[in-house]
C-alpha cells in the first residue's frame, strides 16, 4: 500500500481457495517463510465446488483487478468430485469473460496442501501478470 | 424415420385426431387472432382451425408457456424447432415431465416479430420462402435477428416432426417411440421417409454464420456497459426466457435487488452506484446461467422494452460455451446438461 501512495499500481486480487488443499498450501507457504507479494486477499471455501461463478463476476464488477481460484488436484478432491464440477464452471465463466477481454484476469490452479512453494510462485506470477495488465477497466466506474 | 406424406389441408385432421383419439389431453398450438398469431390451449377438436402453424411469426417461446407444468395430463405442444429445443432442455431441468408432453416440431422458415407480421400479414401469408424473404427485406420488412443467425430451423427435434415439402405437401414423421405410437393411434400407415435434409441444413448454417459475423460485436466489458446503458433491469428478458427457470431469482432477493438500507450500504462501499443498479451483474449472471441451455430463440430481444438487441449478446456468447462443451441444447433429451456432469481429464487449457 506504501507503493500505491507513490502512484504505482498495486493490483488487488481476490483469491478463492478450498479448505483442504490450496488454503493449506498458503498456510504452509507462510509457516515455511516463503515470500510472495501481499496482493491477494484470500476467501476460504470448503471446496472449489462451492465457487459460484457469480463470486468471480461480483469481484470483478466491484473493481478487483484479478480473481484467483485454488482447489485440490483433479481426482484428489476431499469431496471426491467437487473440483470436477468447479472446473466446468470456471471454464464456462472464463469463456464468457474471454469474449469481453477479461478472462486473463481470472486464473485457477490446483495446488495441494504440500505445495507451499507452488502457492508462493503462483502468487508471485499472478501479481506480476496483473500488474503488467494494469487496473481493472471497471475500477472506479459508477456501476 | 417413419412417417406419412399428406396434403397440407389434411394436417388439421391429424391434429384433431390427436385430441379425438385421446392421444393428448390438450394441444398448445398457434392460431390466428385477427391479423396476429398467438398460442391457444385446445381441448375441443372442433376448435382447431390450423391456420398459423407455419406462419412465420414469433410472439413468445411456447416452451416457456408450459415451464413448470409437472401435471400428469398429456400436453401436445406444436411449435417451432427453437421452442421444442427449449422444451427438451426444460425436461432435463425437471421443469417438464417428458412422459406427459408430446413435442411436435414444425419447419420454420425464420420468423418476423409478431407486430411486424401482423402489419404485413397480407404480403407474408401463412408460409414464406427464401425468395419472398429477400423481396420483403428490400422493402425493409426483415426477419428477427435471432432467426437470421439460427442454423437449426428445420424440424428434427421432439417426438414428431412436421416437414414442409414442395407443392403444398407435408411429411409428418415420428422421431421417438412416443411419437410413433401417437401416429399409430391415429391409424396412419407409416412408411420410411427421409427428412434428414443434410444439404439444406448446411446451406442454412452457412447463411446463419455469415449473418452472425455481420452483426456488430461486443468485444470488451466497456462495450458491454455501453450496450446495456439503457437497460432498466426490468427483467423481462428473464421472464420470457424459456430456460431461465429458478423459482426465486437471485435478482429478486436483497443481494441482487438491493433497496433502501441495503442500497445505501452498497453506496458506502463503492462511493457511488448507478441507478438502476446491477445492469452488468444481472446480464453477466444470466448469460452464465443460460450458457449451456440457451436455444437462441431471441425471445429476450423481443421482450426488451428498451429495444436493446439482446440477440447480439445472449446467443452469441452462449454459443462459445456450448461449442467448448460440444453441446447443442435441445438436440438429445438423453444428453446431460454439461454442468451436471464431468470428465476426469478435460478443459485444463481453459483455466488459466
Amino acid at each position: 500500500m506504501v507503493e500505491e501512495a507513490k502512484g504505482e499500481f498495486e493490483p488487488k486480487i481476490i483469491g478463492f481457495t478450498c479448505n483442504w488443499c490450496t488454503y493449506a498450501s498458503a498456510d504452509l507457504a507462510g509457516t515455511s517463510r516463503k515470500k510472495y507479494p501481499p496482493n491477494t486477499r484470500i476467501i476460504r471455501l470448503m471446496c472449489s465446488g462451492r465457487l459460484d461463478p457469480m463470486f468471480v463476476l461480483r469481484a470483478l464488477l466491484n473493481g478487483a483487478d484479478g480473481v484467483f481460484i485454488g482447489g485440490c488436484h483433479p481426482g484428489e478432491c476431499h469431496y471426491i468430485k467437487g473440483n470436477f464440477y468447479a472446473r466446468r464452471r470456471i471454464a464456462a465463466i472464463r469463456t464468457i469473460l474471454k469474449e469481453l477481454g477479461m478472462a486473463n484476469r481470472v486464473r485457477s490452479e490446483w495446488i495441494s496442501a504440500s505445495e507451499g512453494d507452488k502457492f508462493a510462485s503462483v502468487m508471485k506470477e499472478m501479481a506480476a501478470q496483473i500488474k503488467e495488465m494494469g487496473p481493472n477497466p471497471l475500477r472506479g466506474k459508477v456501476l | 424415420m417413419k412417417g406419412v406424406e399428406l396434403a397440407i389441408g389434411d394436417l388439421n385432421g391429424v391434429l384433431k385426431g390427436l385430441l379425438e383419439k385421446e392421444v393428448v389431453d390438450c394441444l398448445i398450438i398457434p392460431h390466428s387472432v385477427g391479423n396476429n398469431i398467438a398460442y391457444m390451449l385446445v381441448t375441443d377438436p372442433d376448435k382447431i382451425g390450423g391456420e398459423g402453424i407455419f406462419a412465420p411469426s414469433f410472439s413468445v417461446n411456447a416452451a416457456g408457456l408450459v415451464k413448470g407444468w409437472t401435471i400428469k395430463s398429456k400436453v401436445g405442444l406444436v411449435a417451432k424447432p427453437c421452442e421444442i429445443r427449449a422444451a427438451i432442455e426444460l425436461v432435463k431441468l425437471n421443469q417438464i415431465d417428458k412422459e406427459s408432453a408430446l413435442l411436435i416440431s414444425v419447419d420454420c422458415p425464420g420468423a418476423f416479430e409478431n407486430q411486424v407480421y401482423a402489419d404485413h400479414r397480407d404480403e407474408i401469408g401463412e408460409w414464406i420462402d427464401s425468395a419472398k424473404i429477400e423481396e420483403l427485406k428490400s422493402k425493409g420488412v426483415e426477419l428477427r435477428e435471432a432467426c437470421k443467425i439460427c442454423s437449426n430451423r428445420l424440424a428434427d427435434v421432439g417426438d414428431i416432426a412436421v416437414v414442409r415439402r414442395e407443392g403444398e405437401k407435408v411429411v409428418v414423421a415420428a422421431l421417438t417411440p412416443m411419437g410413433e405410437s401417437a401416429l399409430n393411434a391415429l391409424g396412419m400407415e407409416l412408411e420410411d421417409k427421409d427428412i434428414e435434409r443434410k444439404d439444406e441444413k448446411a446451406k442454412i448454417a452457412d447463411a446463419a454464420k455469415k449473418n452472425e459475423e455481420s452483426l456488430p460485436k461486443i468485444g470488451s466489458i466497456e462495450a458491454l456497459e455501453e450496450f446495456l446503458r439503457d437497460c432498466i433491469v426490468c427483467k423481462n428478458c428473464r421472464d420470457v426466457c424459456p430456460v431461465c427457470y429458478c423459482k426465486e431469482c437471485f435478482f429478486d432477493q436483497p443481494l441482487g435487488n438491493p433497496v433502501s438500507g441495503d442500497m445505501l450500504n452498497l453506496g458506502v462501499i463503492r462511493g457511488a452506484i448507478g441507478l438502476p443498479t446491477n445492469q452488468l451483474f444481472y446480464h453477466l449472471t444470466r448469460v452464465y446461467h443460460v450458457s449451456a441451455t440457451c436455444v437462441g430463440c431471441g425471445a429476450c430481444a423481443d421482450a426488451c422494452p428498451k429495444e436493446i438487441p439482446l440477440t447480439r449478446f445472449y446467443p452469441v456468447i452462449t454459443k462459445k460455451v456450448q461449442e467448448m462443451f460440444e453441446y447443442v441444447p435441445g438436440k438429445d433429451v438423453e444428453e446431460p446438461i454439461p454442468f451436471t456432469t464431468y470428465e476426469e481429464e478435460e478443459l485444463e487449457d481453459r483455466l488459466r
